[in-house]
């Protein structure tokens, strides 16, 4: 027996070591040394680096006009997105409807998804241009002249751009997510719903929505962390351009690091990302259940 | 009765069709153009429609996309890439699985608890704390910092590998224990063969990831040579011959190889996306 634990005890040293030496090196560690450098005012390349305190959050918070403009940039991720939730479970229920052609759609809806990120943000960028671009030759096509725009380089619709290739890639991952949640409804419940004379919207609320809770919420969470990270397409698209009016929470923390060499700071504002995704999540959570009791 | 209700179903079906098509036109548009504008001359791409499609089998911005880009670098780097990552974190993440949901240890709430840490932190903004440890470490501008990030920080794998695991039963590795075979046996003989179906899906997963990455490449392997599919695109606009016409076929070219293995892989892919969500 006493050799069957120590089988027990070498397999279970052997078959961790090196996942768990990774996760300490790799993901552990440097969430701690995020936490380290945030107060300290580290360049990134010397060895010398002293402590500041509290210095770089109060920085931050009162003296960063740039952070606090490009949150409200993030902001408008969120809400867009926010908006278009009970669309896309709109047309998940439209694929759950099983009509002749249904799997075809769900090919297509989830395709932008699975695309290569930064490949579809240079074919947006195409689209958008003032030079050639798609956008305006339909505009033009249509005889909408009047909407013709610089998509890309007036400040006041740049973000919009932005969102709406956020929208176009990631919809359709929410609405897979909506349809497997949906598929485990079982069918006599909302089959029962109609015999009982429910209309849609009542079918929509008193059955559907209550039965996928679990779905909503994962749906809710992915929207604040991806709103708040967002990251790949203004840094591909404009680089936070015009000005920084495009840039992002995560765009600015990255150039804080890797251009301008202030580690400290920049481990402040991601130390900051990481509270408000939490906050935010918890926010959104009580408020959901609340509004779901109330 | 019955026939108001089929009338009904079928407006019904047609307000969906109608909404269902619209949707995707608006997913092929800006993909349809930009096939488009790859076959066409900077001339024509300036006169006509972008969404007529090309009259003629133009091929030169391709063949300058293949003679300039160092797509083909780029593509085997890829795949060096994701071949590696694939075998590194199947083996992996399948071994960690088993021993945090089949054994009862000292560490194991602890373990688990690091690995709830890696899932709330957040993306991109890690990598500066990360990069210190990268070059001290000697793995900056090396294959090796992407591989060592994509192994350690994937927790998806885990937990797709745990609800396998748990469906294998119990009894299985009794028995195999009393025929005389070790802890080690069951594992590779028994255990790692029927997660499978786990491994195939994170494989498949995993590959369109790998292809489809941009920060973790672009920030730890600036050299030329280590160039991925998608950092040889960016480098590929920002070089003189990223024009419209040139920059489309290199964007198509770049955007084949996730969507070919969606196409083939969809179950696959589905099933992953949707356990690995549910999970979080």
């Amino acid at each position: 027996m006493n050799t069957l634990k120590l089988q027990r005890k070498i397999f279970l040293i052997c078959f961790l070591f090196i996942p768990v030496l990774l996760l300490l090196t790799f993901v552990v560690y440097p969430a701690i040394e995020l936490f380290h450098i945030s107060f300290t005012d580290w360049n990134g390349m010397s060895s010398a680096r002293s402590y500041i305190g509290f210095d770089n959050y109060m920085r931050m918070f009162f003296n960063s006009s740039d952070v606090w403009s490009v949150l409200k940039n993030n902001w408008i991720y969120f809400y867009v997105h926010a908006l278009f939730i009970p669309l896309e479970l709109m047309v998940a229920i439209m694929l759950h409807n099983k009509m002749k052609g249904s799997k075809f759609f769900k090919t297509v809806i989830f395709m932008p998804y699975i695309m290569n990120g930064v490949a579809v943000s240079y074919a947006f960028a195409f689209f958008y241009s003032p030079i050639n671009g798609g956008l305006n030759g339909i505009l033009n096509a249509l005889g909408l002249d009047w909407i013709i725009q610089n998509w890309l380089s007036n400040k006041n619709i740049v973000n919009y751009s932005l969102t709406a290739i956020s929208l176009w890639r990631f919809c359709g991952l929410h609405i897979v997510l909506f349809l497997a949640g949906l598929q485990s409804i079982p069918k006599e419940l909302i089959e029962a719903s109609v015999v009982d004379g429910a209309n849609a919207l009542q079918r929509y609320l008193k059955i559907i929505i209550p039965s996928i809770t679990r779905v909503v919420q994962i749906i809710l969470f992915l929207n604040v962390r991806g709103a708040l990270q967002v990251f790949d397409i203004p840094f591909v698209v404009t680089r936070g351009g015009p000005m920084n009016a495009s840039s992002t929470f995560t765009l600015l923390t990255m150039e804080t690091a890797f251009q301008y060499n202030d580690f400290g700071m920049a481990s402040t504002m991601a130390i900051t990302l990481l509270f408000i995704i939490i906050l935010m999540s918890w926010i959104q959570d009580k408020l959901f259940k609340w509004g779901w009791k109330g | 009765m019955g026939l108001e209700r089929v009338k009904t179903m079928n407006r019904k079906n047609i307000i969906s069709y109608i909404f269902l098509i619209l949707i995707t036109v608006i997913v092929f548009i800006p993909i349809f153009i930009t096939l488009f504008a790859s076959f066409k001359t900077a001339l024509q791409l300036g006169e006509e429609f972008p969404l007529k499609p090309p009259t003629a089998f133009y091929l030169k911005n391709f063949k300058l996309v293949m003679e300039n880009g160092k797509l083909l670098l780029g593509f085997r780097n890829s795949i060096i890439l994701v071949i590696l990552s694939i075998s590194i974190n199947a083996l992996l993440g399948s071994m960690t699985a088993y021993c945090l949901s089949r054994f009862n240890f000292r560490f194991k709430k602890i373990i688990f608890v690091l690995f709830m840490l890696g899932m709330i932190l957040p993306t991109y903004v890690t990598e500066i704390a990360r990069f210190g440890v990268i070059k001290n470490l000697g793995l900056y501008n090396t294959i090796g910092a992407p591989i060592v990030i994509y192994a350690a920080a994937d927790l998806m794998q885990i937990f797709i590998y745990t609800q396998f695991v748990e469906k294998i039963p119990g009894t299985l590795d009794e028995s195999a224990m009393i025929d005389g075979c070790t802890y080690f046996g069951i594992f590779w003989k028994i255990v790692f063969p029927l997660l499978l179906p786990a491994t195939a899906t994170l494989a498949i997963i995993k590959a369109v990831e790998v292809i489809n990455d941009m920060y973790i490449p672009f920030l730890y392997m600036p050299s030329a040579k280590l160039r991925t599919l998608t950092t040889t695109l960016m480098d590929f606009s920002s070089s003189r011959f990223g024009t419209w016409e040139n920059l489309s076929a290199a964007i198509i070219l770049v955007m084949l190889p996730t969507i070919i293995l969606y196409l083939i892989f969809q179950k696959f892919i589905f099933a992953g996306i949707i356990a690995g969500a549910v999970k979080e």
